[in-house]
Formats: structure tokens, sequence, C-alpha cells
């Protein structure tokens, strides 16, 4: 059991007086956590950089528009015998077809304006 | 969480730890304003010079806002920090090879301080000054971080009757050096600080 004076030595270990630096260690330690951040922020985005021209090359580098074309062309005869089977499967082959090409293209250049927004708003 | 204060300084602790925790630096920032002396003294009573208390203070605070979310507001916040700040500078004593170097002279530099003066207003840091640093340790690990003594003796690695034993020496010392009658000098000191 604590005596008197163990609790007056406890409160005097916690009623330090203030040092007076405190307001520029405060401001070292907000310093150290932003470098943090923007040290992360950039790595990101580098990432995200890097991730983007590999992917683009591989794209240009494996002839994906002919492919596409290819595959359309298949996706169309595909199509056209399953609405032999099953007439209501228009979806599906619209998918498939250029109109999927296009959805995709749509949905990227929202993803793009999403995130060059969320960039615009960090800086 | 509301929208954001214009000022922090307004705030609780408990309020600014929420903040913290959704990546307020700002609220963070205030946090260590008003806790950081308090943080730098523990740290200089543990023995460390200024300069090594102010980096360890720091990285006990930056660690602190990592770990925001396991604080759960059962404590204060102050003695939160200072307990993870007390373990880092152990922590760099054992890496450093200073702990066992400390625990090893305990026995050499015992009794340091003659007789108390107490006429002489001094204050915790000063009295501080005639325990042997391994007492210095265990004091402010105990009195200044919070920890009971067998996680003390964990931390320090030493075993409990040990810690317990300069526990009771620094307090001792402690006691002839701070104590007069009246406690006049214990009260008097913080009303300059």
């Amino acid at each position: 059991m604590a005596d008197d004076f163990e609790r007056r030595l406890e409160r005097l270990f916690a009623e330090a007086p203030e040092l007076p630096d405190c307001q520029a260690f405060a401001q070292g330690i907000e310093r150290r956590l932003n470098r943090g951040w923007q040290t992360r922020r950039w790595l990101i985005g580098a990432g995200g950089v890097v991730g983007g021209l590999i992917g683009a090359s591989q794209l240009v580098m494996s002839n994906l528009f002919e492919r596409v074309e290819s595959a359309e062309q298949s996706a169309r005869a595909l199509g056209a015998g399953l609405a032999d089977v099953a007439p209501s499967t228009e979806m599906i082959s619209a998918l498939s077809g250029g109109f999927g090409i296009w959805i995709s293209v749509g949905l990227a250049v929202l993803l793009m304006g999403f995130a060059l927004s969320r960039v615009i708003e960090e800086i | 969480m509301p929208g954001k204060p214009s000022s922090f300084a307004s705030l609780h602790d408990v309020e600014l730890c929420s903040y913290a925790a959704a990546g307020e630096g700002r609220a963070f920032g205030e946090l260590a304003r008003r806790h950081g002396s308090a943080v730098r003294y523990l740290l200089r009573r543990m023995g460390a010079q200024a300069a090594e208390a102010d980096d360890v203070a720091q990285d006990a605070f930056l660690t602190a806002f990592q770990r925001i979310a396991e604080f759960r507001g059962e404590g204060t916040f102050a003695a939160w920090v200072k307990r993870i700040a007390a373990r880092q500078y152990l922590r760099r004593l054992q890496r450093e090879r200073r702990l066992t170097e400390l625990a090893a002279e305990s026995a050499e530099d015992e009794e340091i301080v003659g007789g108390g003066d107490a006429d002489h207003r001094i204050d915790l840091d000063e009295a501080m000054k005639v325990l042997s640093k391994v007492e210095r340790l265990c004091v402010s690990l105990c009195f200044g971080a919070g920890l009971s003594h067998s996680e003390a003796a964990e931390a320090l690695n030493l075993p409990l009757g040990t810690v317990k034993s300069h526990v009771k020496r620094g307090l001792e010392k402690l006691r002839t050096r701070l104590a007069p009658a009246d406690g006049a000098v214990l009260e008097g000191r913080r009303g300059n600080g």
C-alpha cells in the first residue's frame, strides 16, 4: 500500500513543468507525421505510375487491338449461335461484342476521373 | 465524428485521440504539445541525456500515433505514452548494452548521498541525482511510468526481489532528501515549475 510520500512522489512525477520548447517539440512530431504520409503517398503514386506503364506497354506489345477484333468476331459468331438456342441472350452478345469494350473504356475513364480528383484533393 | 474543429486546444485528450485515430496529425500534435514535457522529464529522470530523451520521446509519440487505436481511454493518455517511452528507452539501453552495465554497477555506487539536507530546497530532479542509475530507473519506472514492480522487473530483465530492493533504497534516499517535516519542499518546487 502506497504511503503519503509515495503518493506525493507519483504526483511530482506526473506534474512535470512545461519545457520552454514544448511547442517546437510538438511541431517536430507533426512534421515527422506529415513526412510519413507524404512518403507513403509518393510511394503509392509511383507504384501506380509504374504499374500503369507496365500495363500499357503489355497491352501495346500483345497486339491487343487485333486480338480484340478477332475476339469480337468470335463473340459475334457465338452470339449468333446462342441466339438460335435462346433468343433472350441479346445482352450477352452485346456485352461480349464491341459494346462491352466501350463499357470497359467508359468505366476506366470514370475511374481515372475519380483517381485524378483524389490526387488533386490530396495536393 | 463531427467536422474538424478550427482549434484543437480546447478539446479533451480523449477527443483528440479520436481525431488522431482518424489520421488528424494536428490533433496528435496538440497531444504532443500537452504531454511532451512530462514524457521528456520522465526520460531525463530515468537517466537519459536531454537530447537522447527528446529523441526517445519523439519516437514514443510516433509509436503512440501508430498504435492510437489501441488506446481505450482506460488510463490517461499521458500515462500511456510514458509507458511506451519508458519501454523504448529501456530497449535502446538494451540494444546498446548499457542496461547490463547499469545493473552490474548498481552494487558499486551505493551510498552516494550522505545525510539528508532537507533544509535546502531541492526539486525532484536534483534529488534523483543522488540515486544510483539503476535505482533511478526502478523508481522512475514504478512512480513515473506507472509500472508495477513485476512489470519493471520484466522490462529491466532483473529479478523481482532486486527491483523491489532498488525501489526501496531509492525511496529511502528520496525520502531523506525530499521530505521535510511539513512537506514544504515537495509542494514549494512544483509551484515554481
